[in-house]
């Protein structure tokens, strides 16, 4: 019998791990949410920038292949900065990050009634990874020299006077690779200074740290539970809150298939 | 023939390399300037090593297509897709291809629709599925055998548990546990990992500036 | 035939209805976006049938995806880089409009097309120049910045003094951590006495951090999960 458990098909598991996903979501159950001390820091930071009447770079730097953890996260972002009036210019430097960026910022730039060109700016995907940080931070405009659509940054009103990275008061970079430890950090704020935060994929969230406790890092966004945190916060519950329920069920379905598997190998042992 | 196929490549790599460290350190105007003309230099080369893989993916499949191999049908699937996308680009809604990307929504535009329906939707879920596989091998292989392999699994439980919201559920210490593995022992294990690695980083980048290491430029004498 | 073609077949006639339905009542509408959904629900059943075993339909999908994303990231090169600045700043050289320094971008623009003779016998070699170029400026921009940003911007936070509270305590940790780490990666002196206890300090560490990581793995993936799934059920059959 525990031989028969322990080599049980695979596709009993996926069945297990797809209602666990599937039946919160159709219950619609939303958990309560407690934002932690790292997303809490990243939305008091676009808070002081708000208070300023500052100006955010966005920085997209995810692809198709992580949208539905990303682009709740960018969604919820940019909530926050169109409902405090918050500037944004918005760059890509991953090639499927434009398709996702720029409908998003039309999303919610529309949601909000923002007029393109004055309260947000989008100029797309520039290749080189290090070098195209490297590039803004000396010269904004030889790195993006026109918009999405080929508009020089001199005719929209947002853009005519930034020259340079310092000219942004924070920079956010979303994140799907290793654009934050290895392009943003060394290529960027090293040099320039200016606050930096960053929203990446869970996957590549525990490697961070480091450079939140050096304060290279104002804060930090991780995976959908980060997106759903800063939805608590912004105080609009979407899709990240909505799947927060089905992250829980699906993570106690998997633990306790671990604690399974383990007391079915020991026993096995056992005996 | 020898110098400029190996010798040469090896002398270009020296020298931007001592120019790569020297403008860090000269705060001088010329030396900022030479920086960011060499970052574009740098985006630009970058912009054509992406022609390079296109160039690789599509001679590959066509090679499979050509040669009749097993399953080259699919090769040709990889024709059809990129086919059909390079319509659209190439159409740009009526603007051709020398001419700035057209906007326009999915639902007016097929280079976006192509986007959002085909390529979102396929590589999202392609890598959704690693959820059923890493859930079946969590069950099969996660054995406690070690007291290092306890750790390991106790640590992913609690994060596991800690970073959603069931686990202020089952105690408000979970969370709490969670936040202090995060913030305390993997953050120590992760900066030893990073300064280890840049250590190493430092030492590959010397051997290359100084020609020891020389893979990059391929195999061959010429 | 085989009970799996009958399987597949019956599915996708399943579909087919399902579609159908939804297009009768409303829920899907009749214009591009309405068959966008049926599209992208069609390519994530696809794909998800691999989970069931290896089929036609999973490698057909498969492969039209790596056709459409290799020409999306190629357009996004063409559009922004190789027509928008390459070419529009070349073909404005000795114009009018033509501006001082841009003809440094020839520079970058042969560098770039050389890299293109990587594929030819007889011309192989010159692309050597290009990579020489990319990968020794790259090493050369990497040395200074991974000493300030990754050496002495970590090493700095442990250098503080410690205290009698939760944060000293915490501090000290990391800092034993971090020693015992670099030990355990210190190949050159043999793993016994002190070295060896130390070490297996560090492997302790190690371990915690790993299945950190591997906690947020299994998060990331069913974060995506969640995403197709919310599509299927919302999106697609409008249930949730």
């Amino acid at each position: 019998m525990i031989q028969w458990l322990m080599n049980i098909d695979r596709r009993i598991i996926f069945v297990f791990v797809f209602l666990g996903v599937a039946l919160p979501l159709l219950a619609n159950v939303f958990l309560p949410i407690k934002p932690t001390r790292d997303v809490i820091a990243v939305y008091d930071q676009f808070e002081k920038v708000a208070e300023d009447e500052g100006i955010v770079l966005l920085s997209f730097s995810y692809g198709a292949s992580t949208e539905p953890e990303m682009q709740p996260m960018a969604r919820a972002i940019l909530r926050h900065c169109f409902s405090r009036n918050i500037k944004v210019v918005a760059v890509c430097l991953w090639p499927e990050a434009p398709g996702l960026a720029r409908k998003v910022l039309e999303e919610i730039g529309d949601e909000f009634g923002k007029t393109y060109g004055e309260d947000y700016a989008f100029l797309g995907f520039k290749p080189g990874n290090f070098a195209v940080v490297l590039n803004m931070g000396q010269d904004f405009r030889d790195a993006f020299p026109q918009d999405n659509w080929g508009t020089p940054l001199e005719e929209l009103a947002l853009t005519r006077d930034v020259r340079t990275l310092r000219d942004f008061d924070f920079v956010f970079d979303l994140a799907a690779g290793d654009s934050i430890e290895f392009w943003w950090i060394p290529y960027g704020q090293e040099k320039y200074g200016f606050p930096f935060a960053g929203g990446c994929t869970a996957v590549m969230a525990p490697d961070l740290f480091p450079f939140l406790q050096s304060k290279q890092m104002v804060g930090l966004l991780g995976g959908l539970a980060g997106a759903a945190e800063y939805e608590t916060l912004v105080g609009r519950q979407d899709k990240a809150t909505a799947g927060m329920s089905a992250q829980s069920m699906a993570h106690l379905i998997i633990v306790a298939f671990i604690l399974f598997g383990n007391m079915a190998f020991f026993l096995s042992r056992r005996r | 023939m020898i110098f400029l196929s190996r010798t040469l490549p090896v002398i270009v790599a020296l020298c931007f390399g001592v120019l790569g460290i020297g403008i860090y350190y000269v705060p001088h105007a010329a030396a900022q300037n030479l920086e960011r003309e060499l970052a574009l230099w740098l985006r630009v080369v970058f912009a054509f090593s992406y022609l390079l893989g296109l160039y690789s993916l599509l001679n590959l499949h066509w090679q499979r297509i050509r040669q009749r191999v097993e399953g080259w049908g699919y090769s040709a699937m990889v024709y059809v897709g990129f086919g059909l996308m390079m319509l659209f680009v190439i159409h740009n809604d009526g603007q051709g291809p020398f001419a700035p990307q057209a906007e326009g929504t999915a639902a007016e535009n097929g280079y976006q629709w192509l986007f959002e329906y085909v390529q979102v939707a396929c590589s999202s879920t392609m890598f959704s599925i690693l959820a059923f596989f890493i859930a079946s091998a969590a069950y099969r292989t996660f054995r406690a055998r070690t007291p290092e392999a306890a750790l390991l699994l106790v640590a992913a439980i609690v994060v596991m548990l800690g970073r959603v919201p069931i686990g202020a559920y089952i105690s408000e210490y979970v969370p709490a546990a969670a936040e202090w593995l995060l913030n305390v022992p993997n953050l120590a294990a992760k900066r030893g990992i990073l300064l280890g690695v840049s250590l190493g980083a430092i030492a590959t980048s010397l051997r290359i500036i100084f020609g020891i290491e020389r893979s990059y430029l391929g195999g061959g004498d010429e | 035939m085989t009970r799996d073609t009958y399987i597949f077949l019956g599915l996708v006639l399943l579909f087919a209805v399902v579609n159908g339905v939804l297009l009768a009542n409303g829920v899907l509408a009749a214009d591009w976006e309405g068959l966008g959904v049926i599209v992208a629900a069609g390519l994530t059943l696809a794909l998800y049938s691999f989970l069931y075993k290896d089929n036609p339909l999973f490698k057909v999908a498969e492969n039209i995806f790596v056709g459409v994303a290799t020409a999306y990231i190629f357009s996004q090169n063409w559009y922004q880089t190789i027509y928008g600045e390459v070419f529009v700043r070349l073909s404005a050289l000795g114009g009018e409009d033509s501006v001082s320094g841009d003809w440094w971008l020839l520079a970058p623009t042969v560098l770039g097309l050389l890299m293109l003779t990587r594929f030819s016998r007889r011309f192989g070699w010159l692309s050597r120049l290009s990579f020489a170029f990319f990968v020794g400026l790259g090493a050369g921009l990497t040395i200074p910045r991974t000493i300030s940003s990754f050496i002495l911007a970590q090493i700095e936070p442990m250098l503080q003094p410690l205290s009698w509270s939760i944060e000293g305590f915490n501090l000290l940790v990391i800092l034993i951590g971090v020693v015992a780490v670099l030990v355990y990666f210190f190949f050159s002196v043999e793993h016994t006495g002190v070295v060896g206890k130390v070490s297996r300090i560090g492997i302790w560490f190690l371990m915690i951090s790993f299945g950190a990581s591997f906690g947020y793995t299994i998060m990331a993936r069913l974060s995506l999960l969640i995403g197709r799934v919310t599509f299927l059920l919302d999106d697609w059959l409008g249930i949730m």
